[in-house]
């Protein structure tokens, strides 16, 4: 895992990309794991019932992979997520790959703090999930 | 048109959830099905070495507590069922193994907004996550979205 120190940190530094063949069963694992095991999580039936083209992700499993991004790159260095804010544009749809990445955009030397873009992408290139996050290190 | 709601709404506390036990297990049944690998999270050897000397719960662990099944009761409506837009999370305090969790809600704002598609009404509750010593964990702000 990266140590890397506040002071090495540049803007338009990256984070990922890491691609993610996103499966129905990982879907349902985290939605069953997490009290969210409504049909539309579930299966697809149940999920055109809802009127949505079949199952998709619930946005709180968009979040858990976008904070799980931010905290790869935070790796042992000490730091810490101190914030994450996302907007769900389109569902994400299991069955398809994703991909998760960001950039550094601003830099608080006073405060130590980082702040990023996130998203996840689609295979169309359609971000699906847009974010920043605010890292704070020690 | 400007949304009609009853202003005693905004900021009135509407729900204190009873205290939600987190184990061990809990934490790391979560990892599995994120499929988390971070040490921090999973290795307790690791983790001792860590910034917090024990495992934690990633950071996204504070939002599993309302939701799906148990989604707010009393959250206003506005027209057809609204579904989830957003999320603004800070996050205090880690979840540790042992803590015992609360949540305190209440409706921060209501507003509309009109995209492509129309017209919506976004709701946004405010959840005060805490522990079982008052610290607060997390602050998340929901972002509801409903089609008048």
């Amino acid at each position: 895992m990266s140590t890397m120190k506040f002071d090495a940190i540049k803007i338009g530094d990256t984070l990922g990309p890491q691609e993610i063949p996103l499966s129905k069963e990982q879907v349902r694992t985290y939605a069953r794991t997490c009290g969210m095991d409504v049909p539309r999580f579930t299966d697809d039936e149940g999920a055109r019932a809802e009127g949505l083209p079949g199952m998709i992700a619930p946005g709180n499993l968009s979040l858990g992979m976008l904070s799980r991004l931010v905290t790869d790159w935070i790796g042992e260095s000490g730091a810490r997520l101190a914030r994450l804010g996302t907007t769900y544009r389109q569902p994400v749809q299991p069955g398809h790959t994703i991909t998760l990445s960001g950039f550094v955009t601003h830099i608080e030397p006073a405060e130590k703090r980082v702040e990023i873009d996130v998203w996840i992408e689609s295979e169309d290139a359609e971000r699906l999930v847009i974010g920043t996050a605010s890292v704070e290190f020690p | 048109m400007a949304v009609e709601y009853d202003p005693e709404l905004i900021g009135k506390v509407f729900e204190v959830t009873d205290p939600v036990d987190v184990s061990a297990q809990d934490i790391a049944t979560f990892c599995a099905a994120m499929g988390e690998t971070n040490p921090l999270y999973t290795d307790e050897a690791a983790a001792k070495k860590g910034p917090y000397g024990t495992i934690v719960a990633p950071p996204s662990y504070a939002v599993t507590f309302r939701n799906g099944r148990h989604f707010f009761t009393q959250v206003p409506r506005f027209g057809r069922a609204g579904f989830d837009a957003g999320k603004d999370v800070e996050f205090h305090a880690p979840i540790r193994p042992g803590d015992k969790i609360t949540l305190s809600s209440h409706v921060k704002e209501i507003y509309e907004k009109t995209g492509r598609s129309g017209s919506m009404v976004f709701v946004v509750v405010r959840s005060t996550v805490q522990n079982q010593k008052g610290e607060v964990v997390a602050h998340i702000d929901h972002r509801f979205m409903n089609r008048p």
